[in-house]
Formats: C-alpha cells, structure tokens, sequence
C-alpha cells in the first residue's frame, strides 16, 4: 500500500511518478455528511417516537376491542365424538354434533367463521416441506422426486393426487351454523368461495387441463385420509373443486405457529342476515371428522368481525403503548441525566 | 558520527540524563558496560525516591518493577560489535532490559542480519507490536523481521519496497502513516467487526427462538433464499463502505493530537469486553426480532378477513424488519457518509425489496414451482397495515436503547474522538471569526535537515523558527517503544513550545484540555 502523499514529488517528473492519484476518492478527502448524537436530535426523537407509538397503541386497542368475537371449543363438548374417532375402523362412519351459543347483541357487519386448531404443528420441517408445488399446479410431474414421501404413492403404484403430509392431513369436519328464530331453525348462509387469497387461487393452485375434472384426475387416487377424491371436494361449484378448492388452498398455507385458526366460511348477508348476525339462539352442527385426542389437540370454533387492523389481537397495541410510555420515560431521563450529570462540553481552542 | 547525529535527529537530547555508549569487544566488556548503565539509572531513581512512575502499563514488558521506575531519560548507544556480544542468548534478555529502559536506543555500524535480531528479541519478550522502517536492502531483513515493515523508496532502490508491508517515499510520512491511516484502519476494522457480529447473531439466533415454536424441527424462519442473499447482498455493501471510508476525525486533527491514537495501543475498540455487548445487542435484536411478530401473528388475520398468520407471511414480516433493523443500525455506526455510503445503504434496502417482489413474483414461480413456493406473499403480506406497524415497532424497539446509550456514553464521558469531533463542528460555526489564526506548519514540505557533527546547539538554531515539527522526528524511536510517555511528554513539549514560541494574533486563553 502506497501512503497518500499530499503533494506531487517533484523531483520525478522525469520518470512517471508512483504517486497515487491526487483525487478525493484516493485520498480520502470525500465530501461526506459526519452526523453527531446531540441532545436536541436525540430528545426530539424519543419524544416524537414516544408520541407516535402512543397514539398508534391506542387506536389498536380501541380498534381491537370493537372486534366482536365468539370462540368455542368444542373438542370437549363433542368428546363422545372424539371418543369415536379415536377407534380407526369407524372411519367412514359418520359423527354428529352440537354446539349451542346465544348472542346477546347483534353483531353488525361482516361475519366470518373461522375453525382453529391447537397444539397441531404445522410449521414442522418435515411437514412443511412435503408438497408438490409442481403437482399442485395441474402439471404432470413425477412425485417420487418430491419430498411427498411416504405420502407419494400407494403399494399398487397409483400416485396419490395431491400427494404429500399437508394435503393429507387436510381438515374434514362440516361446521353449519343454524338460528333459531321465532321456533324455526334456519340455517344461516354461508359463502364457501372467495376466502383464500387471489394469487393462491389464480396463480399457485390450478387444475389439471382436460375435458372434464374426473378424467383430469384419471390414474390418481386421494390421499389415504380423505374420504372423497380430490375432484369431488366441492360438487356443486366447477371452479372450487380440484386443487382450487377453497379449503384446501387455505389448508395447505401452513399456518406459522401450533394454534392457529383458518377461515372456513363468511355469512352471506341476505334475508335475515343482511346487516350481519342478529341476537338470538344459535346451534354449530358438526360433523366431526378431524381426530385430535391422540396429539391432545383441541379444536375451536369462532364467529368473528374484522376491522382495518385485523382481528381482535391486542397485543400489537399493548406493545405500541408500552413502547411509546417507555420512549417518553426515556426521553425524560435522558433530559435529566444530561441536565445534572453532563461534563462541560470541552473543546479545543485553534493554538 | 552516530551520536551527533543521534543529536541531530533530536533522538538524543541535551536534557537527557545521561547516554549510555556501548563498545565493548568482549562479551564480558559487553556485560560489564550493560550493568553499568542499569546501576546507573536504578541508583537515580532510588535517590530520587521512586517517587517517579512512568506509565509503562501499555508494555507488559518483563522489566523489573525498579527499572520500571526510572527516574530522568536515559539513551544507549551500542556499535555493531557490543550488539554481537549482547545479541548471545544468556545476554539477550539483559541487554533487552537496559535497552527498554532507556529512552534511545541507537545501534551503529550494524549488519542487516543484527538489525533483524534486533527485532526478533523485542518481538520476543515485549509483548508490543513492532514497527520497522528502512530504505535499503540490508533492511530488508528487519523489515521481514518486524510485525509491520515500511519501505522507503527513494535512493536507495526499491529493496526495501518490495520486501515491506507499507512504503512510502519519505521518512516523514511515517507519522501519517500511524496516526491518520493506521488509526483509522484499527477503527474501521473494529467497527466492522462489531457490526458483522451483531448482525448474523441477530439473523441467526431467530432461528434458536423459533425452534421452541416448531417442535424444534429445524425448520427456518426466513425462505431459503433470503438466508442465501442476506450475507452477499442485503446487508454486505453498507458495512463495507464503512470499512472502507470511515473517519472519525479528520486526518489534519489526526496529526494534530497524537492522543487519539491511544484506543489502539490500548486495545479499547474490540476487546472481550466489546465483542460480547456485540453479541449481547444481535441476542436483544433476534429476542425482540421473532417475539413482537409472534404476538402478532399468533392470532391475527388480514383486514379482509383471509389469512395472515401462515408461515410464509411470517417469514417475509421477519425478514424485512431483519433487514430494516440492521441497515438503521449500520446507519447509526457509520459515522462518516460519503455519496457511496449513501448509495449503499439506500441501494441494499432498495435491492431486498426488489429481490423479495421479483422472487415472490408470478413469473419465476411458474418457471420453477418447487423452488419459489413463496409466490404472491411478498403483495399480500406488505399490504397489511399489521405488518408495518409490526416492522416499525421492531425497529424502534430495538433502536432506541442502542441511541440512549450511545448519546448518554457521548455526554457523560466522551472519548477524545469524541471531542475532537464536537471541536470540528465549533470550529466551523466560529470559521469566519477564526480565519486570521494561521496555523503553522503546513506551508509545503521544504524542511531542512542538517546533521553536523557538533553539538546539538546548532541543531536547535537552524531548526526554531521553522516549520520542522517535533512529533515528526521523535517518532523514529518511537518503533522499539510504543508507549503513552514519549507521547505525554512530546504533548508537553509542544504545549511549552506553543505558549512560549509566543502566539499570533487570537484568542486569549490557551485552553489545551487534553
């Protein structure tokens, strides 16, 4: 490395000079911006980041607690159910149950009904990565190179559609949700499409191409722990069934966490519904399906408005406040610390 | 010849106690003349009373606690000769002693091979960094010898220069070279360091506190290509930049106050110390880093009703208040923004943005399906306002501490640096009142050296008045002994010489608070 020298030698204008090149970039003579922390720009930020904190916490929890939620479990209430279920040989056997719940005050606005599951681990490696995205896309590829396995094919070699942990794992109970009105029981209606998102929908999940979805499907088999193959999950629409299926797509965006919660169905504001759920008696009919006992899961159902922050989560606006009190403390502490303890500012007067 | 010259170069000195001339033929002239001079500056500082001790705590030298408290400065002047005899292995450590103790050593008439011996025996013992500098070919063996070796080129051929760690075409740049250059580049490389810590602790330990959440499967957090481009791309050119461009204090102050130069001697910026509270601030980041969003997302759904708590959309949270965090921390380190600076912070948050929605894009998704499964999360998640109020308070939380501290360390017990710092922004608020204040010493390079075999006296004469600067010269002797006493004395000297040379025009008071 050649030092920086600030002036050309001049006696070596003869031969080339070795000098390095007299530009700011080379000796380091860059105009630059040389920020300090002083007291006014430090402060000035704790107490304005304390404020913006404090209103944004405030409003998310105001926000959040006019979320209007209703959650049960029902893993205890259908435990007679469960009981059967955990007995394999009563899998095609089907299981009722009832869950009653009376809502004091209506609910106004868009309802959504979400089934949530605890301690089930979707975010497990192993889990987690066997899918095939390929197969998944309608296309014709060859599972055995995925990580379906052991979920790829079956011992006679028909390749399973979709293969893999997640799809196989799918959630199958049957929520209904009645109202009972004026003693009559009427079931309320509830939209199956247009809950997952429109790139999973459009872009990541597409049937294969064919004439008709049975044969598209033709030379595949369902996964062993359906009870339908997958062209049969939603007979009446065309474009919910196969791989495109709602709840399918939404099951198989594996959740972050262990409990977790899935939107299955949105009441569809019409006749009596129109401005949401009125007060009243209602009744969740189940068909329960989905065994939890053996990995002492539990399942929940839960009616649920939305606002613009999401759901009826506090805790992003508990952590905004205590942030924002914490940020102003600071600010004045820092203020009272440099007021008593600060040095005089020494500097160096020009010799 | 040497003495006078020794003289000359202001490494001895008329105030020096006393020098030590070194001449013997035999081992044991050697030695006998060796002890001498020990006797001779331990019986001084028992008259004197030990009442006088030198700061030696940078060298932990294996000096003896009495030549350590040596009173007055000594020099020793050893020929090539005494130096064989010295330079024998039951000598080595004694002649090493006495040498120390003295302020000067100067070794005449020697071989290239002695002067490399030299060196090894303070590599040996002294547990300091060496320094050696020389323009010929019979340096080049010390110049390999010592931990750092700087050539001169010039007369002499280029030798030296090819053999050494720095060159550089004049002896007076040695200055520049250790108090503006070497200075900045311990700095640079410390805060590099510090920050590369932090941040892939931070990136990393995510992983460890995830691992409670998902049955300790080893499943990451970030998508797979994250993990690949975070280290190349997203956060590698910012703190390049700022290992290659930092200053903290301008190269003129550098020079100005020969103190600042202390932190490295001292091992202050990386030490055990400092690499943990790095670790401890990347450990704080990833703990603040994955729960905040796990209160989040725990329960949360989109403001349309559809899912927001998936994995994927976790990862892309996490991953961008990762990136967010770390590049306001490299801003907050850098202390010194040049344009490219600036380009590379800006560019890096730039480039993950882009990469993330040209990664989760639907092209590349159809082109390779099993590869970029993360398709349509990158608009989707990004548009929640959840998300960004979840990345704002992960960046607040976890940058606020990291200012209050670091403006509270600033104002209750500034560095030097720090000083010198807030005297460059006084200095240019007062600019304009200042500018009749010429400061001496920078007016071109035609210092005049002159070496005559006399005494020192006509030295003295020809060299006041001009701008030949006392730190400058002092400096050669300074690579057998790197200590803060030379400096405090040199610091001393210049502030005598400043108020008694007799100021221009100015201010009034002197204030030299060092």
């Amino acid at each position: 490395m050649k030092n920086k020298t600030n002036f050309p030698s001049q006696e070596e204008e003869a031969r080339p000079s070795r000098c390095p090149d007299n530009s700011a970039f080379k000796q380091q003579r860059l105009p630059a911006w040389k920020p300090q922390l002083n007291i006014v720009t430090v402060l000035s930020s704790f107490f304005l980041t304390g404020a913006f904190c404090l209103t944004v916490g405030v409003c998310l929890i105001l926000s959040a607690n006019s979320v209007r939620e209703i959650q049960i479990d029902y893993s205890d209430k259908c435990s007679d159910c469960s009981k059967f279920r955990e007995n394999s040989s009563n899998w095609n056997k089907e299981c009722h149950c009832s869950v009653n719940f009376t809502l004091k005050e209506d609910i106004l606005g868009d309802v959504f009904m979400y089934y949530g599951l605890q301690n089930f681990y979707q975010n497990h490696r192993r889990y987690m990565i066997s899918r095939s995205d390929a197969q998944l896309l309608g296309r014709n590829v060859n599972i055995q190179r995925s990580y379906c396995a052991p979920f790829t094919t079956y011992k006679n070699g028909t390749p399973i559609a979709p293969c893999g942990a997640i799809a196989n794992s799918m959630f199958n109970d049957t929520i209904d949700l009645f109202y009972n009105r004026n003693s009559s029981v009427v079931q309320v209606p509830l939209l199956k499409t247009g809950n997952s998102w429109w790139t999973d929908k459009n872009v990541k999940f597409r049937n294969p191409e064919s004439y008709n979805l049975s044969s598209a499907f033709a030379g595949t088999a369902r996964p062993p722990y359906w009870q339908k193959p997958v062209y049969l999950l939603d007979e009446g629409d065309e474009r919910n069934t196969g791989y495109v299926n709602d709840d399918f797509i939404i099951w198989m965006r594996v959740s972050a966490f262990a409990t977790f919660r899935n939107l299955y169905r949105r009441v569809r504001r019409i006749r009596h519904f129109a401005d949401g759920l009125p007060a009243g008696n209602y009744t969740f009919r189940i068909s329960y399906n989905f065994p939890v006992s053996k990995f002492k899961g539990r399942k929940h159902v839960i009616l649920s408005t939305v606002v613009w922050s999401g759901g009826s989560n506090p805790f992003l606006g508990i952590a905004y406040v205590v942030s924002g009190t914490a940020a102003t403390l600071a600010g004045f502490v820092i203020t009272a610390i440099h007021l008593k303890l600060r040095k005089k500012k020494t500097y160096f007067q020009r010799q | 010849t040497a003495v006078n010259i020794g003289y000359s170069c202001k490494m001895l000195t008329d105030d020096m106690t006393e020098v030590f001339v070194v001449t013997g033929h035999t081992v044991l002239e050697v030695r006998e003349e060796l002890r001498k001079a020990r006797e001779k500056m331990m019986d001084a500082s028992r008259s004197v009373g030990n009442g006088f001790s030198s700061k030696e705590k940078l060298s932990s030298s294996k000096l003896t606690s009495v030549l350590e408290a040596i009173a007055g400065e000594y020099a020793l002047v050893i020929n090539g000769h005494s130096l064989a005899h010295a330079l024998e292995a039951d000598m080595e450590v004694e002649f090493l002693e006495t040498a120390c103790a003295c302020k000067a050593v100067i070794c005449c008439r020697v071989t290239p091979l002695q002067k490399a011996q030299v060196v090894e025996l303070v590599k040996k013992y002294k547990k300091g960094v060496t320094l050696a500098i020389g323009d010929g070919a019979n340096d080049v063996n010390m110049i390999k010898t010592a931990h750092i070796g700087v050539g001169i080129s010039g007369q002499e051929g280029i030798q030296a220069v090819l053999a050494s760690d720095y060159s550089f075409s004049q002896f007076k740049f040695l200055q520049r070279l250790l108090l503006v250059h070497g200075r900045w580049s311990y700095l640079r490389m410390c805060k590099f360091l510090c920050y590369f810590f932090y941040k892939n602790f931070a990136f990393t330990m995510v992983h460890f506190w995830f691992g409670f959440f998902c049955g300790f499967s080893a499943q990451t957090v970030y998508d797979q290509y994250f993990i690949t481009l975070y280290n190349i791309v997203y956060t590698s050119l910012p703190v390049l930049a700022m290992g290659v461009f930092d200053q903290d204090v301008p190269e003129q102050r550098s020079m100005e106050y020969p103190k600042l130069y202390e932190p490295g001697q001292l091992n202050l910026l990386f030490n055990k110390r400092e690499f943990f509270i790095c670790i401890a601030q990347g450990i704080y980041t990833s703990v603040l880093m994955f729960f905040i969003p796990y209160g989040v997302f725990a329960d949360a759904t989109r403001d349309d009703g559809a899912q927001l708590a998936d994995y994927q959309s976790f990862a892309v949270t996490v991953a961008t208040s990762l990136v967010i965090v770390v590049s306001v921390q490299i801003g907050l380190d850098t202390g010194f923004w040049t344009a490219i600076n600036h380009f590379f912070i800006w560019g890096s948050l730039a480039a993950y943005f882009a990469i993330l929605f040209t990664m989760h894009s639907d092209g590349l998704f159809r082109m390779f399906p099993n590869q970029f499964r993360f398709v349509g999360n990158a608009q989707n998640t990004l548009a929640q306002p959840t998300v960004w109020l979840t990345i704002a308070l992960t960046t607040v939380v976890c940058i606020m501490p990291v200012v209050a501290f670091r403006f509270l360390k600033l104002d209750l017990k500034p560095e030097l640096s720090d000083t010198v710092r807030y005297t460059q922004l006084v200095r240019k608020k007062q600019k304009t009142q200042h500018r009749c204040v010429r400061r001496t010493g920078r007016v071109g390079s035609r210092r005049s050296g002159y070496a005559f075999s006399h005494q020192e006296g006509f030295g003295e004469l020809i060299m006041s008045g001009k701008n030949m600067r006392l730190s400058s010269l002092a400096l050669s002797s300074f690579a057998s002994r790197p200590s803060t006493s030379w400096i405090e004395t040199l610091w001393k000297k210049k502030g005598s010489e400043g108020s008694g040379a007799g100021s221009p025009s100015g201010t009034a008071d002197k204030t030299l608070k060092v």
